[in-house]
């Protein structure tokens, strides 16, 4: 079961099964901690930027799209705006980035798995055409 | 609730919606058969709806409720996803 996880040395938070062996930002070995919300919060900050606008997002979407091998974001820039809309509306009115081409069921566990991006190497959509649910993300090498 | 509706459940912002309006239309205009197009992300009857018939839409979307899908309430069939053309419209609708 995942639970928060807070690096002795630098304060690193984690949430996870399991802390990462090696700390990603200071590099201690074996330094994570069981933590909680309430001192994960106090150390990442209640006024840690929002991803609530239009340029927060778009720069979420392209950076993991830059870090990956496998995907990258759609060329066609309109349907990256409408989605970005869509996203942004999803988080207005129903408290999540959500894919704007799914419908959550009001199961939370499950409804996790609809936020943008989603697990959509997973999905046959994408083993069949190249591209997530939306076509906001496209295998590499693809057009 | 069942009917003999054919029904189209979109999303004002998914760009596969967007893109198959245009084929709908032209549906509608050749085959004289109108189809109800019920918006869920900003709706929450309609959402209410298409999640009543998950059991059916869902394995049509590939395990999750997802637009565009197309439901026929007369045969219980469902279709869905941005690759649907006119003949898999038309075979849909006539059941």
């Amino acid at each position: 079961m995942k639970r928060l996880w807070r690096c002795h040395v630098c304060n690193d938070v984690h949430w996870g099964n399991a802390p990462p062996e090696v700390c990603p930002t200071c590099g201690a070995t074996n330094s994570f901690v069981p933590s909680d919300l309430g001192e994960a919060l106090e150390i990442i900050g209640r006024d840690h930027p929002a991803l609530d606008d239009r340029e927060g997002v778009l720069a979420a979407w392209q950076w993991f799209s830059d870090q990956s091998p496998t995907v990258r974001l759609t060329a066609k820039a309109d349907e990256m705006e409408l989605l970005c809309k869509g996203v942004l509306e999803n988080l207005r009115t129903k408290g999540q980035r959500y894919c704007p081409c799914r419908l959550p069921t009001g199961d939370r566990e499950k409804d996790e798995g609809l936020i943008c991006p989603c697990n959509f190497l997973r999905q046959p959509t994408f083993k069949e055409t190249g591209e997530c649910w939306c076509g906001l993300f496209v295998r590499r090498g693809t057009q | 609730m069942s009917g003999n509706r054919l029904i189209w459940f979109h999303g004002r912002e998914c760009p596969h919606c967007r893109k198959l309006a245009p084929l709908v239309d032209q549906f509608e205009a050749e085959t004289g058969i109108r189809l109800e197009r019920l918006e869920v992300w900003h709706n929450d009857e309609n959402a209410k709806l298409m999640r009543s018939l998950a059991a059916v839409i869902a394995p049509a979307c590939g395990g999750d409720l997802g637009v565009p899908a197309f439901y026929n309430e007369a045969t219980g069939k469902a279709i869905c996803g941005g690759r649907i053309d006119m003949p898999k419209l038309l075979a849909w609708a006539k059941g």
